[in-house]
């Protein structure tokens, strides 16, 4: 945890700074410790320990800007690295637009550190032997089968840290975020009697020590790499796609990219020029709910320092926000908004109404019932998109299914074609988004996609 | 200040206080326990809008140490260099000791320094504002040769990396590791319509790297091919030949075979090559080769990450798979010599068997007489990322740009499709190899758990059947 002599040490580098030829400055202490525990077939594999501490300066003097960063805390090395860096910055060219945000825009409730509640105070009263049992406690290697396979490899590895940040201005803002981040992942590798090997993987993580299930991990990793026995290719083709929450991420990412103001000012983003118009299918709303209390991703303050809000992004296809710093604001003339999102949310959607259950609840299950034929996708292996066309290609793995039930595992496929037409061929976004993920994006549903084999 | 004492001092520690530090670390019944002490300094500079209007530089010092009980790891890093902070780590490595398990002796491996960098001037002596007009000069030369040009972004960057490093069996090593990148995105438009293009250089080299000649080669690649990828189109998808164009192809060996042969995929007995020492991977007169002594390479190693020396490792020879990439733990598993793959992102980081430069050595068809060979297929030559399933072999990469063949002719250019292969199946339907192998010097990152500095090459290569997307 940071502590109040860094948190001056913070304060000090501002006014030395300043007083040494600096116009503005922002620092940005952050320190971070992790501590993990990994298993080989349910022996100790790796213990770490890991330490973290480093100060960033965002300088900005003549109408110039630099940024420096060191992990050397102490005060008179401090002191040689600003001169240092103040001296660097001046040889920079000159561009009036490099300015801190307005004082009114940066949070002014960001105090504390945990006041969306993302610090758990049991990460304290951890040890090293606490941390031990519990990833001991997730191995199943020893009783590991099933019919078909044997279990070749599993790898589990539990992991607790804790990132804190100060951050400060020479306008007077302060803010902190502290948050806890309890995590487990398992891969297990199999291989079939045909000695096919098929590897699968699970991750949780939460703030919240209770927040992670430790022996469910490596059970669902070993359920995802069995379910992948026997894959058949499926010939090229359009079909409808389901997308897997667990890797729905990878769809919208493009997206947001392409709605940063950095983006559109280099020209490199598909979805210049859009915004306020629609885009995207009617019913397509996608929100930044970046204040939710005790949900991973929610923050108080972006990286400058702005105050995050809960707004949308695109709501009913219109798109309704760029994300836009300080200085892109100034040098494209237009408002800034924030950085970049924080915690994306994209709402439960059907396309065709009467099929949206009275409890608004959209399961992967409900969803597949809802395409009836098509490609389940429950992994992307590669793959890119164009930023400024928007085209795409990603390799897919997954299972095909027909009358809404699974058939048989798909693998070695890849889908193509543009972002723009693939949204809005969206068909149904569910409710199903994992609690303890950042990207809250559900199973996703598009019809039309062009699947080659 | 002779080279020991420069490192001693810049680090400040004694031969004693190493000693001291090994001894905590095997306190607790370790076999084997090592120090990375680490000062890198970074440096970079951003042009954007015509303007080199953001720039900084980043210090980042620290010692990582780690404890090997058979083939456990205990690791922990310090970035505080006070003996005290130092011996805390060392304690808190060494507890993996604790665990129930069969001890493995770690022997010498060799570690005489390669010279495999050019540094003439340091890249710490030279001040930002000497390379500020380079920046202008590229861009002004990407502008004049494309009145298409709309936007340019160029970035220079650069390292230096003091290594010391220092093991239970008593070897010392030290290492200076210099790089330098420049990396430049274009932007194009024509008739309404926009497109980019990256083009990138990086080496292990000082300044000196930084000069007209380069801005000048960066400048006529970034602007080569434009027509085309304004014309180019989607192909139809499926299986297909696809020829795989000298240099930059050699993601494919990084991602079809590289991981795959990554030791401790293979002493997990996840990799789907764990099981294939010594069998016929690829056709008779293959040879792949992972390189760290290419002078100037960005994969260039003089020595690895513990301290091993730089070395050309063959993985494949006349097709046969000889050698996996071994850091000193999958070694003694093997009972094999350490091939010097061990390598890691920094201090923060335990060293795991990594690439360094890939390639497929030449082979004697000519690049043409291979595209004239293909009736109906695909030519690729520019990639930007790609990706592998271990445990499957699946393996993908993303295509830039490139060309369709028809009747063994190219054709229309094609752009922006992903290629899917299984390893295995890839390497055996290899069908040719050009005489004309290229080492690619982009700016070639590969992210297994931690980022490292590769690189890659291949010749031109038909293979029979990679399934390619399209409409």
């Amino acid at each position: 945890m940071i502590t109040q002599n860094e948190i001056n040490i913070a304060r000090h580098c501002i006014s030395y700074a300043l007083e040494h030829g600096a116009d503005a400055v922002r620092v940005s202490v952050n320190d971070s410790t992790i501590d993990s525990c990994t298993l080989l077939n349910g022996v100790m594999d790796k213990v770490t320990h890991a330490a973290d501490r480093s100060i960033y300066l965002y300088i900005f003097a003549d109408k110039r800007y630099g940024t420096f960063s060191t992990n050397r805390l102490e005060v008179s090395d401090l002191e040689k690295f600003i001169v240092q860096s103040i001296t660097m910055v001046k040889m920079l060219e000159e561009d009036a637009c490099r300015t801190l945000p307005a004082p009114e825009r940066t949070a002014k409730d960001a105090i504390t550190g945990n006041e969306l509640g993302l610090y758990d105070p049991r990460y304290e009263e951890s040890d090293s032997d606490s941390r031990l049992a519990r990833a001991k406690s997730m191995s199943m290697f020893a009783e590991a089968s099933g019919e078909g396979y044997e279990v070749i490899s599993e790898e589990c590895e539990y992991s607790e840290s804790c990132d804190d940040n100060f951050t400060a201005d020479s306008q007077g803002f302060e803010g902190r975020h502290t948050e806890t981040c309890f995590s487990v992942f398992a891969e297990m590798t199999i291989q079939d009697k045909e000695g096919s090997k098929y590897s699968g993987f699970w991750w949780e993580s939460s703030f919240d020590k209770d927040g992670v299930d430790l022996k469910g991990c490596p059970k669902k990793a070993l359920e995802r790499a069995a379910r992948q026995i026997g894959p058949k290719k499926r010939r090229s083709g359009r079909y409808k796609m389901v997308v897997d929450t667990t890797v729905a991420t990878k769809l919208i990412a493009p997206l947001l990219t392409a709605l940063n103001a950095g983006s559109i000012q280099q020209k490199m983003s598909f979805l210049d020029g859009t915004l306020g118009t629609k885009v995207f299918p009617e019913g397509m709303t996608l929100m930044d709910m970046a204040r939710t209390p005790k949900k991973n991703g929610s923050r108080m303050f972006d990286t400058e320092g702005v105050a995050t809000k809960d707004a949308p992004i695109i709501e009913n296809g219109v798109v309704k926000q760029y994300f836009v710093n300080t200085y892109m604001a100034a040098k494209m003339g237009i408002e800034p908004t924030v950085e970049d999102i924080s915690r994306p949310c994209l709402m439960p959607f059907v396309k065709d109404k009467a099929l949206l259950s009275d409890e608004k609840a959209l399961s992967l299950k409900d969803i597949l019932e809802i395409s009836g034929n098509g490609i389940l996708v429950t992994g992307f292996n590669g793959g890119n998109s164009n930023p400024v066309t928007g085209d795409f290609s990603f390799g897919i793995e997954g299972f095909a299914f027909s009358k809404g039930k699974i058939t048989h595992p798909v693998r070695e496929m890849l889908i193509t074609g543009n972002l723009l037409e693939l949204w809005n061929n969206l068909t149904a976004v569910g409710s199903d988004a994992r609690a303890s993920v950042r990207w809250q994006i559900g199973t996703l549903a598009f019809e039309n996609v062009s699947f080659s084999a | 200040m002779n080279i020991a004492e420069y490192y001693h001092n810049t680090f400040g520690v004694s031969q004693q206080q190493l000693d001291t530090l090994i001894a905590t670390a095997l306190a607790k019944g370790g076999d084997y326990a090592d120090l990375y002490f680490e000062y890198t300094t970074v440096f970079n500079l951003l042009l954007k809008d015509g303007v080199v209007s953001s720039g900084g530089f980043h210090t980042d010092c620290g010692v990582g140490i780690r404890v090997l009980k058979g083939e456990r790891t205990g690791y922990a890093y310090s970035e505080n260099l006070a003996m005290g902070e130092m011996l805390k780590a060392a304690q808190a490595a060494s507890m993996i000791a604790q665990t129930d398990g069969a001890p493995r002796s770690y022997n010498s491996s060799p570690t005489s320094k390669g010279d495999y960098y050019r540094m003439d001037t340091s890249w710490r002596d030279v001040s930002a504002d000497a390379f500020l007009p380079f920046l202008q000069d590229l861009e002004k030369a990407i502008f004049a040769k494309d009145s298409r040009v709309v936007k340019v972004i160029a970035r220079l960057s650069n390292s230096v990396a003091d290594i010391m490093m220092y093991n239970s069996l008593g070897e010392i090593t030290y290492d200076t590791r210099p790089l330098g990148s420049v990396s430049v995105t274009a932007v194009f438009q024509q008739n309404g319509k926009t497109e980019n293009k990256n083009a990138a250089r990086s080496f292990r080299t000082g300044a000196e790297l930084i000069g007209p000649a380069l801005a000048q080669e960066i400048a006529d690649e970034i602007t080569t091919g434009i027509d085309q990828r304004f014309e180019a189109v989607r192909p139809k998808g499926g299986q297909m030949s696809v020829v795989m164009g000298a240099g930059a192809s050699g993601i494919l060996l990084h991602e079809a075979m590289g991981h795959a042969f990554e030791a401790d995929f293979n002493r997990k007995g996840q990799s789907i090559f764990a099981d294939k020492m010594g069998t016929q991977v690829c056709p008779k007169g293959v040879n792949v080769v992972d390189d760290a002594t290419i002078t100037g390479n960005r994969g260039a190693c003089n020595y690895d990450d513990e301290g091993v020396s730089g070395q050309k490792t063959y993985m494949v020879q006349d097709g046969v798979l000889t050698s996996f990439l071994h850091d000193r733990i999958s070694a003694a598993w093997y009972g094999v010599e350490s091939t010097g793959n061990g390598r890691r992102e920094s201090f923060r980081y335990n060293p795991i068997p990594r690439m360094r430069a890939t390639y497929m050595e030449s082979g004697d068809a000519d690049p043409q007489d291979i595209i004239a060979s293909v009736k109906e297929g695909i030519y690729v030559d520019e990639f930007s990322n790609g990706q592998v399933k271990i445990g499957e072999g699946d393996f993908t990469f993303f295509v830039k740009s490139g060309y369709l063949i028809e009747n063994g002719r190219l054709t229309s250019p094609v752009k922006d499709i992903n290629i899917i292969g299984n390893g295995p199946a890839a390497l055996a339907d290899i069908q040719a190899v050009g005489n004309d192998l290229k080492i690619n010097n982009g700016t070639w990152t590969c992210g297994k758990e931690q980022s490292v500095a590769v690189s890659c090459g291949m010749p031109t290569v038909l293979i029979s059947n990679l399934t390619v997307g399209g409409e």
